[in-house]
């Protein structure tokens, strides 16, 4: 068809319906002119003028129908129609504003809460990452059954670099935050090293400047340094000629050697993690230091970018292959080891996916109780109008007309409820984002956009034609006569009816009950996560880490920096402990485990002694508040001339002693021990889990400060004060600033924060699920309430004749009450029988509470049935409150 | 329709068409003009006419504009758009198709 056509087309449409009038006013003319030169042939054919007329008029025909067939021709008769019963629909709406408001507003939240979280779903689940071909990009790890995700050893990494035909490129990050001096106020930014062909990984390109080459991974060839296009601007003032620039970092001489553009988002990872984001101001490169032989430490993060054609499990394949390869040739470093190759959307948005889906879920619930409510108050409300639709049906409507008349209403209302929708969805989006848990990957990218729009659209226009369907095809089912009889009520179709209508009830009670067992099972859990010991005392304490650089700091020095500045805290009034330690719990971990021996033990074959180590100096557990089991925390005294010291958990002394005492036992990581080798445990103390949820602590170790072999430049500070810890702050601002100027101190944070922020998934989870619960236990009590009333407006007469012959206004109110807990029963059932069934999604979401707790399902049942009981009180009094003479007269 | 001066309804569009694609001319004329070239064995009702006119200009095929008459009187002149010239070809190379075809199983059947 072409263009022209196809305008004109339109033209002529749009001129039909706009112009109606005008149109009309044409026809009638046009056909006028017709019927004169009709006339003026009859006349000039000699017939007298009044019979020229009427034989021009019945030559004609009908003008009326001709008139008919012309506007059946212009086809606009549906709109027309449609534009009839949208007025009709917008004036009876108009006519029962309670009805209105009641169905709106339901819709609205209902539909609204959808969107909401559908907004949170678009932004993390289904917006593809910001990188070019994203679905090429995998993570990889080394796996084994101890260790799920295992960094890489940078040596086997280069080997897999050299090796592999699956990846277009591979590199290596891992994090080494970087301290700022010499411009303005000292401060640490997030830094990560990395090799060469990370960004082309990733398909990014500096905006500035270039990317690190394989050049920049040799040691000691200059440091060179890219920065964030956030960094730029602030601190370098967007600066046009910063590239080639020398700054100073951690106390070195680093060149700039590239800016990257904004919205360089940083993949996330998993060791000292930093989210998903623009999380990341620095990136230097990452050197091979070391002999390539000693393949025992893992610490570097593997991403890669497929090439076209290869799956992640090829790729997983190969690297398997290459692991086997690498084994023969080292074998102590990498029996043992399997690779894991992951796409990096799983990473990343892989443990959210769960409880986004279950929160769709409970809104997608919602929605349907919300549904139900709305066929159930339209059903009311078409009882009311039967004796209209009949009379319509009598004056010859057709069914499918009088469908789609109660359509369109029930559209209507679905349409003005998604306008609303989307206004409570924007506030909604913007509240549920700053509730979302700490961490929550790809949290900037949730707005109501476009997808949103369209989704609450689609929302809208499917629950309009699901609830509309039931009260369309109940008119399009009105028997006349019946009805036209009955005057309107009391029919055999009532009945049918009021069958229809509990139904739904029930449907609405058992889905308010599933939801209302999620919630119950979830605040279960989150009480449980509360009341869980943490194997520490998070009030009162503040934490902060502080980083030395190497350049400015031998060991030693660094030993008497973190000597001085405890002892400094600790004379501070208002402290009463402060020490520093690799690790704070529940801030992320770092999975440093070390294989050791275990004087006069033999570890079971293919297995060594191990566990995860740490520093920490005297004050750090009684700062930390980790109780002590027995024995010693370190002492001053724990230096290079005493014999070394060590603190094991509870979790290690059980293990590797199961009956016996730990305390005093020796343990060595040296292979051929001398007696100065021998660490001997002096203290064992109490557990503390990664997170808050973790299912059981990690075995682990500790060292004193002064005896231990790993680098203290990077500690972690603990500071116990009496009260809100953070006043605290500025005394160890003091404190650092006292003993050395240029030190940033970073991530001050009270532990109750870190604490918190641990449990905010569980909360936000809770938070929401309750809501839509509760949300669901109104709906469901208005839609027993609405069904209630009903059957007491149709029982009057019998209620009024069984007061008359004696009952007495409780046994009615019983009568009714009974009526509507029997549906709430059914209800309730559906529902447990449900929630069972259903208890295995929620299983993951859930912290020390059974999917099936009988302690949930009892009073999520007694709250359902309570709510229902209230729901019929009204309707029942006014049962009762009828004059019985009055009632029997109703008729 | 048993009326053998009944049209089927194609082909009072065809008429309608092929009748305009000389000059424009007003529904009284067309309908006039197919009854003297049929030598009034086509009669067009006003009934099936004005209809069909609505159709084919709702469709495109034809648009109208108010002139005066040579008597001086206001009509509707109806005349073909281009796409209706084009869908005036399509019917007549149909219409030859169709009528041949007829043609043929009349003949062949008589034989």
């Amino acid at each position: 068809m072409n263009l022209r056509r196809s305008w004109d087309i339109v033209r002529m449409r749009l001129r039909s319906l706009a112009r109606r009038q005008r149109v009309e006013e044409e026809l009638d003319k046009e056909v006028r002119f017709h019927l004169e030169q009709q006339m003026e042939e009859n006349l000039a054919a000699g017939m007298p003028p009044a019979e020229a007329r009427s034989a021009a008029l019945r030559k004609l025909g009908g003008m009326t129908q001709i008139q008919e067939e012309c506007r059946d021709m212009r086809r606009t008769e549906t709109i027309e129609n449609f534009w009839r019963d949208l007025r009709y629909a917008l004036r009876s709406l108009g006519k029962s504003p309670a009805f209105t408001v009641v169905i709106l507003l339901t819709l609205a939240l209902s539909i609204g809460a959808n969107s909401a979280i559908f907004s949170v779903i678009d932004g993390v689940l289904l917006r593809p990452l910001p990188y070019p071909e994203a679905n090429r990009i995998v993570r990889i790890f080394f796996h084994s059954a101890d260790y799920p995700k295992f960094p890489l050893n940078p040596f086997d990494f280069r080997d897999f670099r050299a090796r592999n035909r699956s990846f277009e490129s591979l590199a290596g990050f891992t994090r080494g935050d970087l301290q700022l001096s010499g411009t303005g106020q000292p401060e640490r930014f997030t830094g990560f090293q990395v090799t060469a062909g990370f960004f082309d990984v990733l398909g990014l390109r500096p905006a500035r400047g270039h990317a690190f080459t394989s050049n920049d991974e040799i040691p000691g060839n200059g440091q060179k340094v890219i920065l964030s296009d956030r960094l730029w601007r602030h601190r370098f003032a967007a600066d046009p000629n910063v590239i080639g620039r020398k700054i100073t970092l951690d106390s070195l001489p680093f060149t700039v050697a590239g800016v990257m553009p904004p919205g360089t988002e940083h993949p996330g990872n998993e060791y000292n993690g930093v989210a998903h984001g623009e999380t990341v101001d620095l990136w230097w490169p990452f050197a091979f230091r070391g002999d390539p032989a000693h393949r025992g430490s893992h610490y570097l993060e593997g991403i890669g970018r497929l090439k076209k054609g290869v799956t992640s499990t090829a790729a997983q394949a190969e690297m398997n292959a290459l692991i086997a390869q690498l084994a023969r040739e080292h074998p102590d470093a990498l029996a043992g080891w399997q690779a894991l190759v992951i796409p990096l959307y799983r990473e990343i948005v892989g443990p959210s996916e769960r409880l986004l889906l279950v929160l769709l879920g409970a809104v997608g619930l919602v929605l349907l109780i919300a549904c139900a409510n709305a066929a159930n108050l339209l059903l009311a409300r078409a009882t009311a109008r039967q004796r209209e639709m009949a009379v319509r049906t009598a004056l010859g409507a057709g069914r499918a007309r009088l469908m789609r008349q109660m359509l369109t209403e029930s559209l209507l209302i679905a349409l003005i409820g998604g306008v609303l929708a989307v206004s409570i969805a924007v506030a909604g989006v913007r509240t549920l984002v700053s509730l979302l848990p700490a961490g929550f990957p790809r949290a900037d990218t949730i707005h109501v956009n476009a997808v949103v729009l369209a989704f609450t659209l689609l929302v809208a226009l499917a629950t309009g034609i699901l609830f509309g369907l039931a009260p369309a095809l109940q008119a399009a089912r009105t028997d006349v006569q019946d009805t036209l009889r009955a005057g309107g009520r009391g029919t055999g179709s009532n009945r049918g009816h009021l069958r229809l209508r509990s139904v739904l009830v029930v449907g609405e009670v058992g889905l308010a009950c599933l939801l209302l067992i999620g919630a119950g099972l979830m605040l279960r859990s989150f009480v449980n996560l509360l009341r869980a010991d943490p194997g520490f005392r998070p009030e009162h304490l503040l934490t902060a880490s502080l980083s030395l650089p190497d350049a400015t700091y031998k060991p030693a020095e660094a030993l008497h920096f973190w000597d001085r500045l405890t002892t400094s805290l600790d004379s501070v009034a208002g402290i009463r402990a402060a020490g520093v330690g690799t690790d704070l719990p529940w801030t992320g971990y770092d999975d440093n485990v070390a294989g050791f021996t275990i004087e006069g033990k033999k570890p079971p074959a293919n297995q060594d002694f191990h566990a995860r180590y740490h520093v920490a100096s005297p004050g750090y557990f009684r700062a930390v508040g980790i109780p002590l089991v027995r024995g010693r925390f370190f002492v001053a005294g724990d230096d290079m001339k005493a014999p070394l010291a060590l603190i094991v958990n509870r979790i290690m002394a059980r293990r590797y002693w199961p009956n016996e005492d730990a305390l005093g036992k020796r343990i060595t990581f040296d292979d051929h021990p001398k007696e100065k080798d021998w660490m001997t445990i002096v203290g064992i103390v109490g557990d503390v889990k990664d997170k808050p949820d973790s299912p059981a602590a990690q075995m682990a170790l500790w060292w004193p400060i002064e005896q231990t072999p790993v680098s203290v430049g990077n500690m972690s500070v603990a500071v116990r004060g009496s009260s809100d810890p953070a006043l605290l702050a500025n005394d160890l601002r003091r404190a650092v600033r006292q003993l050395d100027p240029t030190l940033a101190v970073a991530n001050i944070r009270p532990m109750d924060d870190i604490a918190d922020a641990n449990v905010s998934t569980a909360r936000f989870a809770l938070f929401l699920v309750a809501l839509f619960a509760g949300l669901a236990l109104t709906l469901a009590a208005i839609g027993i309430y609405g069904v209630i009333s009903y059957a007491v407006s149709q029982r009057t007469q019998e209620f009024g004749l069984r007061m008359a012959l004696g009952a007495q206004a409780g046994d009615v109110r019983r009568l009714v009450l009974r009526q509507g807990v029997k549906l709430a029963l059914m209800g309730v059932a559906l529902g447990l029988v449900g929630a069972l069934a259903l208890g295995r999604v929620l299983w993951s979401l859930l912290y020390e509470v059974s999917a099936a707790d009988p302690v949930t399902f009892t009073s999520v049942s007694a709250l359902a049935i309570a709510v229902a009981a209230l729901a019929c009180y009204l309707p029942a009094r006014r049962a009762t409150a009828v004059d019985p003479a009055h009632a029997l007269r109703s008729e | 329709m048993s009326k053998p001066s009944d049209l089927i309804q194609g082909t009072l569009d065809l008429l309608i068409l092929r009748t305009i694609s000389l000059e424009p001319k007003h529904g009284w004329a067309i309908a006039k003009r197919i009854e003297q070239v049929s030598e009034d064995v086509l009669q067009v009702t006003q009934g099936a006419l004005y209809p069909a006119l609505h159709r084919l200009e709702q469709q495109g095929w034809i648009r109208a504009a108010w002139r005066k008459t040579e008597t001086g009187r206001e009509a509707k002149f109806y005349e073909l758009t281009k796409a209706g010239r084009a869908q005036l070809e399509r019917e007549l190379a149909q219409w030859e198709r169709l009528s041949k075809a007829v043609g043929l199983v009349i003949r062949t059947a008589e034989e």
